[in-house]
């Protein structure tokens, strides 16, 4: 597309309308094949295909949303919003663009309204196409996100979640076609995207789609993201194209691991043969494609350990992002061996509760299945697990008849989903919306609400749309900026309001640390060694240099003393090792700040007077509410630490001229009536006093 | 004609040891340092010519240690010994021990130490030579005498020792009530900070201004004054930003101040220098506090705006030298402010924080004065004082000056240890600071205020860290 800069999502839509060429979307920046690599890569590596993206005339860069959001605020430390606002500045005429879960946004629960419109006004500024997609295709879920894109003059994308299935017909996603483009204001509007997250809809099947919607549908511009975990990736693409789609999802064929997007260069060589004329520019895609080439390998660590297409896919549906991701959990769970079994169950529980399998379905369905069948199998080994998968089938194949079953294959079936977890228990009361295909058994009910309440459970259950839910921003405003000890940005409550474990760990992070992102990809993960032992990076355009002098032995506390040459400046960091972590916790004992009965050492200092000017302690003593128990010098300061409350002096951690740390144990406390020990929790230093003596 | 020091015996630490050092060495004097065991490695030890090992590292073990001084100062053929501030500055039985030993004491005699040490003959004698003083009683016999005086004065009243100083040992009583344990208190600290229980009662003095007298003098009855310092931002009796001229006075009430100052100084028989300490109320009436018979920590804002070097002045008028310049020589120019960074966290309470020195980026440019004792890569001790450095600006008027220390403040870079430097930046930017309308009670009153800020840390320190753990750790902690 050209100039976006003056954007006018009316002049982007009626240019892809009339133009008759192919249009192209890369996924790379979000997905970096995202069916691998766990979303790792790096900004510094990502920000340099920007320019070459723009070259080749992509429609637009998928860089921003789905699970790359939240991965950036866990590990990859990046800010989502100077992410975007990067990728903005550097894309002229290609479009930037989000993938958001409905009313889920860019998170793993249902957000409230109005942080969910807040969340969109944060963004449309750096963002141009937002795709939109809901896992039970539940339209009425979008309405927030379309209202506050379309107010900003944005693109608002919605997408079908597709797989292919029996109830999954044609006449089934026109009805939800209708939906999208009465939302979005007409066909003229708006762009509808068929997403088959799993990669599992055949060349036919998925030609006969887009047919169907053009049928009712002519002026609409249809696109398609299709992952090819089932190998038939590129032949679907292109009967899609000769059905009259007009945009593609794809990625650098460097980028492609099997779960992902297509590879472009196969894709566009296979539009020309069958006579399509495609606006990209081929140079600048191999240019792309050999600099990912140049940094791919640094993410080698964080490959799935499944790799390969994988056919079977068109039975279990998982989607392209959760499939690796879950291989990596079985992983680090032990029960790797597992997998075939848990993709089995869910190619049969899918028919059983039926929704599309993409966030937060896919996470419901993953946490399902993998609870089940490890439970069976710590039950009675791979027999019952393969009893259970046994019973599954035949349930399946009698049309889900329970009471064709016989008693012990009934009795399994309905303990199915006894441990069913919150999230799916919410699913069945309607929390999310209504199931596209009908609610599932009264069976399930009781397996999952258990026989005393799973009657009154349908009954609770929301057939419509769930009630709009708002959260007070306000006094989230006020719990962050508590955990902040300033007033956050606008930016940083918006991040909180989604993750908010995430977005803390974040800005602590950034707090120590900065902003990495500037640091090239090899010295993110590892930082220097004697191979290479300088890196050189610029920060706000001013170049900086730092280069490893000396990595120290681990002294016998456990500390590594590392010698770096900042700009030309030797300076030594004192670097904590596990050992001194675990030793620390040994050697020293801390209190809990949340127990006032515990009374810890305001600061490091050595305890030069124990007790009082009036009298010394001992344990069993009684002592007043703000009596001196001991006192600290620091620095010729003295500093009495005083008792928090009436109480018995229960044990008494420390001597005269112990050096003390802060938060070290000092006193144990029983407070003299309990009532005492339920008040206020006196705040960390209230019961410091420095002395005025200095 | 009296002759110069061959070589100096530095019997202190820190900044004011190395601004002692930096004078002998512009007059051609040797300089030996004195440390401690921690201190082995300080800014001090470095910068003298040769050293001397105290011993153990607390205080009473070395630099207050009257014996090993004495005997390192003598080991190394010192001839005279600059005590500096604290320690034994204001020590008069060091004062006497080195002139026994042949060392010159570079401060006035013993005698005048001992008089104006003790508080309560400071104030008869000043009394005597014409200077105001606080209403006080002395020579308490009987608490009664105690809640008399602040039924009489009004309360609160203030219970000092008579041998502290520096605020040490001070205690304000609100209540009659609280006025006996108070008094013994300030009793048994004073007899554990002085080894002198005598306490003395003065009047409160609210919303006070704390402004002192520098002065010179010489053994042939010269007595010069340098002007006024304003020292009112204090927290807890410990100034924290010093400047001069103050805004209150005018040039006609500093010449009256200052000429009854000249007069009383000139009766007691003083030289080298000193600091002669006030509280000016509201009212414009003043009275005096104490005489600091040594250098005081912010002589630096005088030596700006007059130009003289005053640890120069008190080396040669103690080595027998006359004042070489008048009163009708001495020239008030523009405006100077001082910040002391010390080691302590604002945030807590102001505690004290030791530790390693990381990073360290000096202010520098132009009309900036840094007096540091530190370096990167040094740890600071425990063992004493947390004052690091003390960081002036001059300018020719007030507002230049603020300006001017706001941009060094920003400057400074100081890694591994909280500092009172974020605070310093609140001050400068308090309007009743820059108004020039304060008392003692800001910090109090804008405590809340003053410690709202964010530390700022270098980025690429930041990002050095992280590179810093990752290569010792040998991947990313946060990635993997």
């Amino acid at each position: 597309m050209s100039d976006t800069k003056s954007f006018s999502a009316q002049d982007v839509l009626k240019k892809l309308r009339d133009s008759k060429q192919i249009h192209l979307t890369t996924t790379g920046p979000r997905d970096t094949g995202q069916s691998d690599y766990k979303n790792r890569h790096t900004f510094s590596d990502l920000i340099r295909l920007a320019p070459l993206y723009e070259d080749a005339g992509y429609f637009s860069v998928e860089m921003h949303g789905g699970a790359r959001f939240h991965q950036n605020l866990l590990s990859n430390m990046l800010d989502p919003f100077e992410e975007a606002a990067a990728w903005k500045s550097t894309l002229n005429n290609t479009l930037t663009q989000t993938l958001v879960r409905s009313t889920n946004v860019w998170g793993y629960r249902s957000y409230p309204e109005n942080v969910i419109r807040e969340s969109v006004r944060a963004f449309t500024p750096t963002i141009d196409v937002w795709r939109c997609f809901d896992f039970l295709n539940y339209v009425p879920n979008m309405r927030p996100l379309a209202e506050e894109v379309l107010k900003e003059g944005k693109i608002f994308e919605p997408a079908i979640s597709f797989t292919q299935s029996d109830e999954c017909t044609n006449e089934y996603y026109l009805k939800v076609a209708r939906e999208m483009v009465a939302l979005c204001g007409g066909e003229k509007h708006t762009i509808i995207c068929i997403k088959d997250m799993a990669g599992v809809g055949s060349p036919e099947r998925t030609a006969s789609l887009v047919d169907a919607i053009l049928q009712e549908f002519p002026e609409l511009i249809i696109h398609l993201h299709r992952h090819s975990t089932d190998g038939l990736g590129l032949p679907a693409m292109i009967a899609a194209a000769k059905a009259g789609a007009k945009i593609f999802d794809v990625t650098d064929d460097a980028f492609v691991r099997f779960y992902g997007q297509a590879p472009v260069r196969p894709f566009v060589a296979l539009l020309k043969e069958n006579g399509f004329d495609v606006n990209i520019k081929e140079k600048s895609l191999d240019d792309a494609s050999n600099l990912v080439h140049e940094f791919i390998h640094h993410y080698e660590p964080f490959e799935s350990q499944y790799r390969g297409p994988s056919y079977d896919v068109v039975y279990h549906r998982m989607p392209g992002g959760a499939f690796p991701s879950s291989f990596e959990q079985a992983e680090k769970g032990g029960f790797l061996h597992l997998m075939p079994w848990i993709l089995k169950g869910m190619s049969f529980g899918n028919r059983i509760i039926r929704y599309f399998d993409v966030t937060p379905g896919s996470q419901i369905t993953w946490t399902t299945w993998a609870g089940i069948i490890q439970r069976r199998f710590q039950e009675g080994g791979e027999e019952k697990v393969v009893q259970l998968l046994d019973f599954l089938e035949a349930f399946i194949a009698n049309g889900q008849d329970l009471n064709a079953l016989d008693e012990e294959a009934r009795k399994e079936l309905v303990r199915l989903y006894e441990t069913a977890s919150d999230d799916l228990r919410k699913l069945l009361l309607g929390e999310y919306g209504p199931l596209p295909f009908g609610w599932p058994e009264n069976w399930v009910y009781r397996s999952a609400f258990g026989a005393e309440k799973w009657q009154e459970a349908i009954q609770q259950r929301d057939e419509g749309a769930p009630p709009p839910i708002e959260v007070d921003i306000e006094s989230e405003r006020k719990n962050l900026a508590k955990e902040l000890n300033r007033p956050p940005t606008n930016n940083e409550l918006v991040l909180y309001l989604q993750h908010p474990t995430g977005a803390l760990k974040f800005f602590q992070f950034r707090k120590k640390y900065g902003n990495t992102s500037v640091l090239p990809t090899y010295a993110w993960l590892y930082g220097l060694d004697h191979k290479h032992d300088r890196v050189q990076f610029d920060s706000n355009g001013k170049p900086h240099e730092i280069r490893l002098v000396s990595i120290g032995k681990e002294t016998e506390d456990g500390l590594v003393w590392v010698v770096l040459s900042v700009d030309n400046v030797l300076i030594e960091f004192p670097v904590e090792t596990p050992k001194a972590q675990a030793d620390g916790s040994v050697s020293v004992q801390f209190a809990d700040p949340s127990k006032p009965e515990e009374v810890g050492s305001p600061m490091s200092g050595n305890i030069w007077r124990m007790g009082s000017p009036k009298r010394s302690i001992q344990e069993g003593d009684i002592v007043e509410k703000d009596e001196e128990l001991t006192n600290i010098e620091v620095m010729k300061t003295e500093n009495a630490v005083r008792a928090p409350f009436a109480g018995q002096i229960e044990r008494i951690h420390i001597k005269l001229d112990d050096a003390v740390v802060e938060g070290q144990i000092l006193f144990e406390i029983t407070p003299l009536s309990k009532k005492a020990a339920k008040g206020n929790v006196p705040p960390l230093f209230s019961h410091i006093e420095n002395s005025e003596e200095e | 004609m009296p002759e110069l020091y061959k070589k100096i015996f530095i019997a202190n630490r820190g900044e004011i040891a190395c601004r002692a050092i930096r004078t002998c060495q512009e007059l051609n004097i040797q300089t030996v340092a004195a440390y401690s065991d921690c201190d082995r490695l300080s800014l001090h030890v470095r910068m003298a010519d040769e050293a001397v090992c105290l011993g153990a590292s607390p205080g009473n073990q070395s630099y207050l240690n009257i014996p090993k001084v004495i005997a390192a100062a003598k080991s190394k053929g010192c001839d005279a010994v600059y005590p500096g501030y604290g320690f034994l500055a204001e020590n008069a039985s060091f004062a006497r021990a080195c002139e026994e030993a042949g060392l010159d004491f570079i401060g006035p005699s013993a005698e005048v130490i001992e008089k104006m040490g003790d508080k309560e003959e400071t104030r008869r004698t000043l009394k005597e030579y014409g200077i105001p003083i606080v209403p006080g009683i002395e020579d308490i016999e009987d608490i009664k005498e105690v809640i008399a005086f602040g039924n009489e004065v009004g309360w609160p009243i203030l219970i000092k020792a008579a041998a502290g100083g520096g605020g040490k040992g001070m205690k304000l009583v609100y209540r009659p009530e609280e006025a006996t344990e108070a008094f013994r208190g300030a009793q048994s600290i004073a007899k554990k900070s002085f080894g002198d229980g005598r306490v003395y009662v003065e009047k409160f003095i609210a919303n006070g201004r704390h402004i002192e007298y520098q002065f010179v003098a010489d053994g042939f009855g010269n007595v010069v004054h340098l002007g006024e310092r304003e020292c009112s931002i204090q927290r807890s009796h410990q100034k924290l930003v010093e400047e001069a001229p103050s805004s209150l006075l005018t040039q006609e009430k500093r010449d009256e101040v200052g000429q009854r100052v000249v007069n009383a100084i000139k009766k007691i028989g003083y030289i080298t220098a000193g600091t002669m300490e006030f509280l000016f109320d509201q009212e414009g009436n003043y009275y005096a506090l104490e005489v600091n018979t040594r250098i005081q920590v912010e002589h630096t804002v005088t030596e700006l705006i007059t130009g003289y070097d005053l640890i120069k002045t008190m080396i040669t008028t103690r080595a027998g030298f006359p004042l070489n310049f008048t009163q009708e020589d001495v020239v008030f120019n523009g405006h100077a402010i001082q910040c002391r960074i010390n080691a302590e966290d604002p945030k807590k309470n102001f505690t004290p924080s030791a530790g390693p020195i990381l990073y360290l980026k000096n202010p520098e440019g132009h009309f900036i004065r840094m007096d540091s004792g530190i370096y990167q890569g040094w740890t600071i001790p425990v063992y004493y004082d947390s004052m690091l450095c003390k960081l002036c600006a001059y300018g020719k008027d007030r507002t230049t000056a603020i300006t001017r220390i706001k941009r060094a403040l920003e400057e400074l870079k100081i890694n591994g240890v909280q500092t009172t430097q974020h605070m310093h930046i609140k001050i400068m930017d308090n309007e009743a600071f820059v108004s020039g309308n304060y008392d003692t009670t800001f910090i109090p009153t804008y405590i809340e205020e003053l410690t709202d800020y964010d530390e700022s840390e270098v980025e690429i320190l930041k990002i050095a860290r992280l590179l810093a753990e990752s290569t010792a750790l040998g991947k990313n902690q946060h990635c993997f």
